[in-house]
């Protein structure tokens, strides 16, 4: 087969609210394999998510019959983006390198500081949820947080073979755009999260901080729930000049719902660390922005390098599940090709309890820019001739290479 | 008469003294922190409860609720010792506390305003010592109440404090300064609490810092010991330029809260290390950071600039003095004369720019405020008062302002008659309202302490308790008006005018002459795009100020226009872009996320 024939193609596994990408890109001495995290919201133990990682493992074998994949790419530790490595049969595929964003680097003082701090607020907000009886989808926001140790420590220190560990991008950034041995014929462009006192912030929220706080305070008062005077100050009754029913219900729920806005700053937080690449072959260029939302993105799109890449984007991972913050606006409005050029777009999605995801304006801005564009949760209608739905598991797009 | 009978003897006494933390207990009983400060004196009912300010201590943090002991602040036994002595341990200090405090804030507005404050419909502002358990303190409206919160410090880093000890936000100086002034402003203009530009809620914030900072300079003890401490450098990181101690070291920060300086801004610090302080950093702040309270850090930094460049020109020449000409000062302790000199001119100069920044709000526009708009109010504002400038506070601010990147919209340059707000143009019909010859039916308030002022209420308010004739001159006189000049004042003809303040101020200039405006604010809306900019409407309105001859002096008018429309638009992008809550915020809840009464959005708060 000449090369012009040659295919890239991208399956999109159906995980539910998660995200699990298989990328082979043909070479000459046959194809290398990427697979772009695996995991979902839900607990994977024997449901859903195992049947995918098995699925996976049976599409990554080669002739030989031994499961092989070139790069492991775990974008970010949410449960919905690695729950799938916990697996055990992980140690039977032989990978040779795994890539991880840079906060996940077990030498790196300030990514342990990160992690520390996202896993201590993930534990108490997780905690204080199931304490307080939260509406479901809440929990679920702080579960995804948790460390996900097994999994994890598959990507640290699992699979078969002796998997050489990255952390990218690398400091220097110079050295964001690089070749892999591992992937011949690839260059690959790590463009987030940078290094920027920003975006580091970003992963640090100051509400989680001050939430912490509150709820060390909080449990030491359940302990001691004395007044905070020494003696009886209490005023039997109401004296003059005091609140009515609805001015005391103000002022008794100030703090109340606080829970959920600290959730969704840590879970901002997380995807804040999520590795942002870009794999440029021939003539494509396939970008996956992991979960990353507004301060990566921000340093991205003030790079005119990175800029002058994302306007020759052919595919593209839409991210986070299509959700609001995950996908600018002027990334979409000013970048992002549009017609009559080539681009592809997977959104991996479904709705879920009252989460505006995906947002109708993205999928409807996206609309305007390519009409091959598939949906996780609509595999069944995908456009035939473009995408390969199979069964409900998967669907596969094939690019020209 | 009999003497004894003469207002004289009958008079009550003017000031009550009060004694508070000057500024919180974790200073405990060091030189100074304990302090007398005096407020004007009228009748208390238990809380305390005066005219304009009452405490009402509720806590809400148990179920039920419950309400703890109120002093009686004239029971004779507290009179006779000018009030109860500071403690942690009793309620009811506590309570004396926020009042002394709240009504030194109060006083400060007036001072500068030149005019009393009532709170609208007569109500009184409510301050709750001890309203829930958390490490926060918040304005609100609603309530239009103050909630100060309570907490346990840091188990693992409380600074000064005990670890696990209750520390209370009613018992910092600066944080009930701080939430009294949100109040102040939330009075002076209601539409500051709808963040249509990233200044406004910063402007919210810093300004409240400011008043907070420098009524620090107003305790003669504590000042006159910094300036022993630093040798009168003001900007050194002592109490006196730092925000509640105690609350930072309490939540963990190991270190005040914020501060007059330290914002200061590395890039300007190092400009002048480098000797290019001409050059603005290379990127101001102003540009970049846009959390509410950390921007408003930024206008504290400058004002505060200002301030120490005025203090250090007027205490040049007591140096010199001091030091035999040279200036340099010795070795060693400074002389106690010279710290109480410096200590005067330090307290007068802090007062004249609390006083300058205060007055300036009658300069501002109703809606939309921005850091440039409020340069060129206090421009204004100091100019109409003190045309010289003699002692160069108008130009030390101004460039402080500059340095940091902050650069008005619509002025030619930095000039001080750039800055200046246009005159109206001389086509602008006379004011409707004479002073001269209506003087009590628009300034009840300026001649009796007693009876509040009737003004208009804003638009979208509840409870509307419009005063018959106020009502009258709104819509038979300002209103026909504001309609039938429409364009010259600013705003946009046959749109309905909501006239939503209206007042006279009378003050003295530095030269002695009667300084005599009216001043009226008057808003429009256009609510078409409200949903999709998450609730918030966009306002246009004018700040018209009269002179007492009814000439119009200056129409400052943010118009509404489809320019302002696309960058609050912008603004308002930005923001959910950043917000990680909107990721899973529910469609049917959007439309109102700019306004949620939750109060993460839009109370004021001391922290985030």
């Amino acid at each position: 087969m000449s090369p012009a024939a040659k295919k890239i193609r991208i399956g999109m596994y159906n995980v539910g609210f998660g995200d699990a990408f298989l990328v082979r890109i043909p070479g000459k001495k046959g194809e290398s394999k990427i697979l772009f995290d695996c995991g979902s919201i839900k607990q994977g133990d024997g449901g859903p998510i195992d049947a995918v990682v098995e699925s996976i493992i049976e599409d990554v074998k080669d002739a030989d019959g031994k499961p092989r994949i070139d790069v492991v790419v775990a974008t970010h530790r949410h449960r919905d983006h690695v729950s799938g490595f916990a697996n055990e049969a992980w140690s039977d595929v032989e990978v040779q390198e795994v890539w991880m964003p840079w906060t996940e680097d077990p030498a790196d003082p300030e990514a342990r500081r990160i992690r520390e701090a996202q896993s201590r607020l993930a534990l108490t907000l997780h905690e204080e949820l199931t304490r307080l009886g939260a509406a479901a989808d809440v929990i679920d926001l702080a579960a995804n947080a948790l460390t996900n140790d097994a999994a994890m420590q598959t990507l640290h220190s699992g699979f078969g073979g002796q998997a050489v560990r990255r952390f990218l991008p690398p400091r220097d950034r110079r050295k964001s755009t690089f070749t892999a041995a591992c992937l011949p014929g690839v260059l690959i462009h790590a463009m987030g999260p940078s290094f920027d006192e920003n975006v580091i912030a970003n992963m640090d929220p100051p509400e989680g901080k001050s939430y912490l706080q509150l709820a060390a305070a909080g449990a030491a008062d359940r302990k001691d729930p004395r007044p905070p005077f020494p003696g009886d100050w209490t005023y039997d009754g109401t004296p003059a000049g005091g609140l009515s029913t609805e001015e005391k219900a103000i002022v008794d729920g100030v703090g109340d719902g606080n829970e959920s806005v600290v959730a969704a700053a840590l879970d901002g937080a997380v995807n804040g660390t999520s590795l942002v690449m870009m794999l440029q072959t021939g003539r494509n260029f396939l970008l996956f922005p992991g979960d990353a939302q507004w301060g990566t993105w921000n340093m991205i799109l003030g790079d005119s390098e990175w800029t002058a890449l994302l306007k020759k984007t052919t595919f593209l991972k839409v991210g986070h599940h299509g959700s609001h913050n995950a996908t600018p606006r002027p990334f979409v409005d000013d970048f992002l090709p549009g017609p009559p050029n080539d681009l592809w777009a997977m959104v991996s999605t479904i709705q879920r309890g009252s989460w505006p995801i995906p947002k109708k304006e993205l999928m409807a801005a996206l609309a305007t820019h390519t009409k091959r564009i598939v949906r996780s949760d609509q595999i069944p209608g995908a456009l035939q001739g473009v995408f390969k739905p199979r069964a409900s598991l998967y669907v596969e797009t094939e690019i020209p290479a | 008469m009999k003497r004894i009978q003469s207002r004289y003897v009958l008079a009550s006494p003017a000031r009550r003294p009060l004694k508070i933390f000057a500024s919180d207990p974790m200073q405990g009983r060091a030189a100074g922190n304990l302090t007398t400060i005096a407020v004007g004196n009228e009748k208390l009912t238990p809380g305390p409860a005066g005219s304009r300010i009452e405490v009402v201590d509720y806590d809400g943090s148990v179920s039920g609720g419950r309400y703890y002991q109120p002093v009686d602040l004239d029971d004779p036994a507290i009179l006779m010792q000018g009030g109860l002595e500071p403690t942690e341990s009793d309620p009811r200090f506590h309570q004396q506390m926020v009042y002394a405090v709240g009504m030194k804030v109060l006083e400060n507005f007036e001072r500068a305003l030149g005019r009393s404050i009532y709170f609208l419909g007569g109500r009184r502002l409510r301050l709750l010592p001890h309203a829930f358990r958390g490490a926060n303190a918040f304005y609100d409206r609603r309530l239009l109440g103050v909630l100060f919160g309570y907490f346990r410090a840091d188990q693992a880093n409380p600074g000064r404090n005990l670890p696990g000890q209750n520390v209370f936000t009613c018992l910092s100086h600066d944080i009930i300064a701080h939430e009294v002034t949100h109040a102040l402003v939330d009075r002076l203009r209601s539409n500051f609490l709808e963040f249509s530009n990233p200044d406004v809620a910063a402007f919210h914030e810093g300004f409240a810092d400011i008043v907070a900072i420098f009524q620090h300079f107003t305790f003669p003890d504590i000042l006159h010991d910094y300036i022993r401490a630093t040798r009168t450098d003001l900007r050194s990181p002592t109490p006196l330029v730092q925000l509640a101690q105690q609350f930072g070291y309490a939540t963990g920060r190991g270190r005040a809260l914020r501060s007059a300086v330290d914002l200061d801004t590395g890039g300007a610090l190092r400009a002048r290390a480098r000797g290019d302080e001409d050059q603005p950093a290379a990127e101001p702040l102003y540009q970049s950071v846009m959390e509410p309270h950390e921007r408003g850090s930024i206008l504290v930094a400058a004002v505060f600039d200002g301030f120490f460049s005025v203090y250090q020109r007027r205490i040049a020449d007591l140096l010199r003095i001091a030091t035999g000409g040279t200036g340099m000062l010795p070795a060693g302790d400074l002389h106690p004369d010279l710290i109480t000199r410096v200590a005067g001119e330090a307290s007068r100069t802090a007062q004249s720019i609390l006083t300058m920044c205060i007055r300036a709000f009658e300069y501002l526009p109703p809606v939309d405020v921005t850091f440039g708009d409020y340069l060129r109010a206090l421009v204004t504002a100091d100019y109409e008062l003190n045309p010289s400038d003699d002692v160069g506070q108008r130009a030390c601010m101004i460039e402080a302002f500059r340095s940091r990147g902050v650069y008005p919209d619509g002025v030619w340059s930095l000039a001080e008659e750039s800055l200046l707000w246009e005159n109206a143009p001389p086509e602008v019909p006379r004011f409707p309202v004479a002073l001269l010859g209506d003087l009590s039916s628009v300034a009840p308030g300026a001649f009796s302490q007693a009876s509040p002022p009737r003004e208009s209420r804003p638009a979208e308010r509840t409870t509307p308790q419009a005063t018959p004739d106020l009502s009258d001159l709104t819509d038979d006189v300002l209103r026909p008006y504001a309609e039938s000049n429409a364009e010259l004042l600013g705003l946009q003809k046959g749109r309905p005018i909501d006239v939503q303040g209206f007042h006279s101020v009378f003050r003295v200039g530095q030269d002695g002459r009667l300084v005599i405006e009216i001043v009226t604010q008057f808003v429009q809306l256009e609510k078409s795009e409200k949903a999709a900019m998450g609730g918030l409407p966009l306002r246009g309105g004018s700040t018209v100020i009269a002179g007492a001859d009814g000439t119009v002096r200056y129409v400052i008018s943010k118009p509404l226009s489809r320019e302002r429309l696309e960058k609050q638009r912008e603004w308002i992008d930005l923001v959910d872009s950043t917000d990680p809550a909107m990721t899973y915020l529910p469609e049917d809840r959007r439309g109102e996320r700019m306004v949620a009464t939750g109060f993460a959005a839009i109370h004021r708060s001391i922290v985030r």
